[in-house]
């Protein structure tokens, strides 16, 4: 007897065979192929499709109490060592499973609305299952290396979609930093994972765990060591999951056409990093001080994220922003040590924040057809407005996801932020106040993008004001074609009806995970889950949860008395009196001009000169070096005694301190 | 005709030749290496009507027989199961010399003989749109073709050196002649450089043939029994080290490449990134790590070290370069890098990354060399400054492009992955050095996971991305990728991503020759264990650890 599980590897293998027949018809065949839009959609929908049922009787069968289910093989072996590599389904990533695979299947429906007009309609929907593809790879994966593997491939999925308009300047800086960025947490990550290989002899989550406890315990591996270890496998999470200090690419991204955003950039990809944290819980439970770097990273990046927000005209850098900062609580809760909290968050806001970005993707649409194509203009706030009678859909389900967002009960963000902040206020108060904070933020900031998108006056048609965000972004007004239409309107079924279909769990997933029966924390930890439905109690219940309604609340009548009823000026109340305050949210805190000056110039200018050494000083004195090597090598027969690596500091010291006198010379 | 009588092993010390491939008696090896050089030498007589037409596909059909050859050898003669010599054969050329004829493969030249054989092939078919000299070009092809299997099948050392200087010819031919505009320059420092550092080969092989008196003999695997002194072994080594140091090349002696690679054309620049920089690496592994071991374990910190030197000076190098042809030879130092620190490593999955390394870049550089090489066939500069937009309407190129730079930047599901980590994981993973030594070397290689995706992603940026470069448009005719592009870079990408999937199928071919070097290497390094500082070496306590798997000697 078979079980659904064992098939599991088909999952991420049939989107993969979707796209593999595809690109390699592009490759052979662009021009036929390009032209058969509806064959290809219909295979690659039917593709991600069997993989999304075979994923939800994946779920049942481990909701229905199911054993783990493990396949291995050998992939790699050399002398004593060999790589297993192969797939597992548990709780943890038969949850992962169902999720990215319904919303991978709703935005491929969506999609085929969005891009009906690009002629690169055929390339975005095989980029679109080639991630599918890897990202399902990612969480079926039983091992560390396996991880690493398909972290990368993601990465480059992300890579090619946000540069999707190659032709766009921006979409190919975004699309080169988010990987370089990314590259740098892979850094960290990769080391770690050697680190942890060295130390434990294994790649496997709970051999790593066990693995290092035993060796700490038996004095094999320093305590420093161990901690040191955990932290650059963070490093990784950090990238991915955009995390202070390496958060810089996520907002870039949204270059990328707009269901990217919402498949890749807020829901699942950028979820991966909170994913592995959680697939990495009996490693990080050990050493509480990664649990405390974890959180005050979460919580720093959740604040980050909200305050930049506040101040965003860009609806979709607006929603970008939002999306770190909910990454931000997401990590919280893992370093507060509680990761069915922390995956909870993920679930619903996966749901929502999807929906959020389809909605926004289905406004800039309809924008497109009043402003053009310029995303300086599509995608700006200060020419939305009034859209509600336009786009009815639309409306309803974006203002679904502010109030989901904004933790109001009985919504999905209510119960699994509540849930985070309950555990923060348990373990790190001061982080607490930080996460409460920001959900009265959150609120604001949610409310102000409704407002200003969706309420008011249409504004698409002031001239003026174009000119003025063009010469802003310093571009020029001449786009050419001045057949706009007038008005927006609603878009086409195949937009709106993932929306409508997205608004139900954003309503409604939330209930699963009420703290005095959660099915969810049934479904991961059912020990956690008993305990905590034994534990739980209204009176301690109702005071947090009343406070963070409360302070929501707040945040939603500061953004209706401002931009709906305009009672307040926020630009004169706040923006010009503390006007450093508003400089610094608008500049991002600064942190791209620093990584800018700092990483970018810097490994320029150092490039420079290592090639400048290069062609005037090695390649000059190449000879004689030449002549000198002869000299050293008569002279290595004395150096029996083990000098050499002495020579070897020597001749990596002579290098720096070449690099080192060019670059202060020149 | 010389007669290829396969005799009996002579020398009871030699490594038994196993019964199958005597009982077979087909000379595969000796085929692959003359039958390329025969076909050479028919080229001038081939008739043709001076387009080169017709010589074209005579050259490919050579080719593809030549692989042919070796995949049966391959087949037929070789048990990836067995770590000694197969295929061998010996044939006494002039006695007097202690010069034999003596051919074999094992798990290291066995690969690199199929690779030849293999970008050989490709190569003639990215030479299509040669016109100039067409009978002169396919002849050095066909005859380099020949040498640079001699130079991975012989097993005399003597013979290795003529096989390695007569390889040289033909390099230096096709650069003088069909090169770029300062060709005479880039060919001049090549000879001189290569020709110059294989004095040492040749010094080394006298040395090591003639010593301990009697008769010289000058076979690898007499030359392995021979007891060397250690500082005779240093002196040897250090002689060999700057003759393949140039070839493989590394850090400092590398300043020829950039220059040859810059000037050559695109079929040349495939053989030089594919072939011969393995050349140089595959010599490390057979010279001075298997026959001189014990300065193997003396020298072994300073390749570690200046593969790091590599991996991160050329990576930088590279980013800082305009022209595109150099910016990708720069990168193919910085992919050096790992194999001389795989070759340090003291680790059988380390060495075997290197090996796999050699194997992967042999792919990954030619594809992108040959990408640079069609690039440049419609854009008609290298700058990248004049380049930009091109994806516009290179939609295919761009795409080919994209994919082996991914590749290049070890991009998991593509082979230069799986050998980088495997030299991350052999060497950090080893107890033959200290911890702090193996964190910094570590850590530093590391960056280079950085700095790979900084110089290849922003090259595919200044080339495809952005708007179209109107001056480049107004006079070039950028057309889209033929198909006779396509298919050569669809074979390469086939070995790239199957051993990317699945790297059993190309480690399990050598792993036990590779592991028997290892232990070689070990044992030496136990012998002469202590004189190390703890600095770089760990302490004795852990060392007795690798002792446990020591060969017996026979």
């Amino acid at each position: 007897m078979h079980s659904a599980a064992d098939y599991a590897w088909l999952i991420p293998v049939l989107p993969l065979i979707g796209a593999l027949i595809t690109g390699l018809g592009l490759i052979s065949f662009n021009r036929t192929i390009n032209r058969l839009r509806k064959p290809v959609a219909v295979l690659l929908l039917s593709c991600v499709g069997a993989a999304a049922v075979i994923s939800y009787a994946v779920l049942f069968e481990q909701l229905g109490g199911a054993p783990p289910v493990e396949h291995l093989f050998v992939w790699a072996s050399a002398g004593s060592f060999s790589l297993p590599m192969g797939f597992v389904v548990d709780p943890l990533g038969s949850v992962m499973l169902a999720l990215v695979t319904t919303i991978a299947f709703l935005v491929l429906i969506y999609s085929h609305g969005y891009m009906a007009h690009d002629k690169s309609y055929v390339r975005f929907f095989t980029y679109l299952a080639l991630f599918s593809s890897s990202m399902l790879g990612l969480v079926i994966s039983p091992n560390l290396l396996e991880i690493y593997v398909f972290w990368e491939l993601v990465g480059m999925c992300s890579y090619l979609l946000v540069g999707f308009w190659y032709d766009r300047d921006g979409a190919a800086h975004a699309a080169q930093k988010a990987f370089i960025v990314n590259r740098v947490g892979d850094f960290g990550l990769l080391l770690g994972i050697l680190g942890l290989f060295w130390a434990t002899g294994s790649f496997d989550f709970q051999g790593i765990a066990d693995g290092l406890s035993a060796a700490m315990s038996n004095g094999t591996v320093p305590g420093w060591a161990a901690i040191a270890l955990c932290l650059f496998v963070f490093m990784g999470p950090m990238a991915k999951s955009a995390q202070f200090p390496l958060h810089v690419w996520l907002p870039d991204a949204m270059e990328g056409p707009t269901p990217i955003s919402a498949l890749i950039h807020a829901a699942t990809m950028v979820a991966a990093g909170v994913f592995l944290v959680a697939r990495l819980e009996p490693l990080y439970a050990q050493f509480p001080s990664v649990g405390l770097v974890i959180a005050v990273v979460g919580a720093i990046t959740c604040f980050l994220g909200a305050s930049i927000a506040l101040t965003q005209m860009d609806l979709k850098k607006g929603l970008a922003y939002s999306t770190v900062s909910q990454l931000g609580y997401m990590m919280l809760a893992m370093g507060c040590g509680a990761p069915v909290a922390g995956m909870f968050h993920l679930v619903t806001h996966a749901f929502f924040k999807a929906m959020l970005f389809l909605g926004s993707g289905s406004v800039i649409h309809a924008m497109e057809d009043v402003v053009g194509h310029e995303p300086v203009l599509a995608q700006d706030m200060r020419l939305m407005g009034g859209l509600r009678q336009k786009m009815p859909i639309t409306a309803i389900t974006f203002l679904i996801g502010c109030v989901a967002i904004s933790g109001i009960p009985p919504l999905a963000g209510f119960w699994s932020k509540d849930e985070i902040l309950g555990q923060a206020f348990n373990t790190y108060p001061l982080l607490w106040a930080v996460g409460f904070l920001t959900a009265g933020m959150t609120a604001f900031y949610m409310f102000r993008l409704y407002f200003l998108t969706f309420e008011g006056e249409f504004r698409g048609n002031d001239k003026t004001i174009q000119a003025e965000l063009l010469a802003t972004a310093g571009k020029s007004a001449d786009d050419g074609h001045g057949h706009h239409a007038e008005s927006v309107h609603e878009s086409a079924w195949p937009m709106t009806l993932p929306l409508a279909v997205l608004a139900v769990p954003s309503v409604l997933i939330g209930l699963l995970g009420t703290p005095w029966n959660s099915r969810f924390a049934g479904l991961l930890n059912p020990e956690e889950a008993a305990e905590m439905a034994e534990h739980f109690s209204w009176s301690e219940f109702l005071p947090l949860a009343g406070a963070s309604v409360a302070i929501s609340l707040t945040g939603i009548t500061i953004a209706v008395l401002a931009y709906a009823l305009h009672r307040i000026d926020l630009g004169e109340l706040v923006a010009a009196r503390v006007p450093t305050l508003n400089a610094f949210l608008a500049n991002k805190w600064y942190l791209d001009a620093i990584n800018e000056k700092l990483f970018v110039r810097g490994s320029r200018k150092l490039a420079r000169e290592v090639l400048e050494v290069d062609a005037k000083v090695v390649d000059g004195v190449v000879n004689l070096t030449g002549l000198l090597t002869l000299g050293s090598g008569e002279g290595l027969k004395y150096f029996e005694t083990g000098r050499v690596q002495f020579y070897a500091l020597i001749v990596f010291g002579g290098v720096i301190a070449m690099v080192v006198l060019f670059g202060a010379l020149g | 005709m010389l007669e290829f009588a396969v005799s009996p092993p002579f020398d009871p010390q030699t490594v038994g030749i196993p019964a199958t491939a005597i009982a077979a008696g087909v000379p595969w090896l000796s085929l692959s290496i003359l039958f390329p050089i025969v076909g050479a030498l028919i080229v001038p007589f081939f008739p043709d009507q001076g387009e080169g037409k017709q010589v074209r596909w005579f050259a490919l059909g050579i080719a593809l027989i030549t692989f042919l050859i070796t995949v049966a050898a391959y087949l037929n003669g070789y048990d990836p199961g067995v770590s000694g010599l197969q295929l061998s054969e010996r044939v006494s050329w002039l006695p007097d010399l202690g010069l034999t004829w003596a051919l074999g493969a094992d798990g290291l030249s066995m690969p690199l003989i199929l690779l030849t054989s293999f970008i050989t092939a490709l190569a003639v078919l990215a030479a299509w749109p040669v016109t100039f000299k067409p009978k002169l070009f396919f002849f050095l092809i066909l005859a380099m073709d020949g040498g640079q299997i001699a130079v991975f099948a012989v097993q005399d050392m003597l013979l290795f050196f003529l096989a390695w200087e007569l390889e040289l010819i033909p390099v230096y031919l096709l650069l003088a002649i069909w090169g770029g505009k300062r060709r005479q320059y880039a060919a001049t420092k090549f000879i001189i450089y290569t020709a110059g550092s294989s004095l040492f080969i040749l010094l080394a092989a006298l040395a090591m043939g003639f010593f301990g008196g009697g008769t010289p003999n000058f076979e690898y695997s007499v030359l392995a029994q021979k007891g060397f002194g250690t500082g005779f072994q240093l002196l040897c080594y250090s002689g060999l080290l700057i003759a393949f140091g140039v070839k493989l090349p590394i850090v400092p002696l590398h300043t020829w490449l950039p220059d040859a690679h810059g000037e050559a054309t695109a079929p040349v620049h495939m053989l030089l990134a594919g072939i011969l920089l393995k050349m140089g690496g595959y010599a490390l592994l057979r010279f001075n790590a298997e026959i001189l071991p014990e300065a193997h374990a003396q020298f072994a910190p300073l390749l570690v070290v200046l593969g790091v030197v590599n991996i991160i000076y050329a990576a930088l190098t590279s980013f800082a370069q305009r022209n595109l042809k150099r910016k990708i030879a720069y990168s193919s130092i910085s992919h050096m890098g790992f194999v001389l620190i795989g070759i340090g490593s003291f680790s059988s999955l380390g060495t075997s990354g290197a090996m796999l390394q050699m194997i992967s870049h042999g792919l990954i550089g030619a594809s992108l060399f040959f990408l640079v090489g069609a690039t440049y066939d419609r854009t008609h500069t290298l700058q990248l400054d004049e380049m930009g937009g091109v994806g516009q309407k290179m939609r295919v190129m761009f795409a080919l492009w994209t994919v082996c730079s991914l590749a290049s930047l070890a991009l998991p599901g593509m082979s230069g992955f799986v050998s980088e980590l495997m030299v991350f994981a052999g060497f950090a993973t080893d107890e033959a050095y200290s911890l702090t030594f193996r964190i910094v070397i570590a850590g530093l290689a590391a960056v280079g996971v950085i700095l790979t995706p900084i110089y290849l992603l922003s090259m595919l940026r200044e080339i495809f991305f952005g708007k179209e470069n109107s001056e480049l448009v107004s006079h070039t005719n950028l057309v889209d990728a033929e198909p006779r592009e396509v298919y050569v870079i669809g074979c390469l990408l086939v070995p790239i991503i199957g051993i990317g999937l699945y790297p059993r199928l190309m480690t399990d071919s050598y792993s036990s020759s590779i592991e028997a070097l290892v232990n070689r290497d070990v044992v030496a390094m136990e012998r002469i264990t202590q004189p190390t500082a703890p600095l770089i070496r760990s302490s004795p306590i852990v060392s007795t650890l690798i002792q446990a798997p020591s060969i017996p000697q026979a």
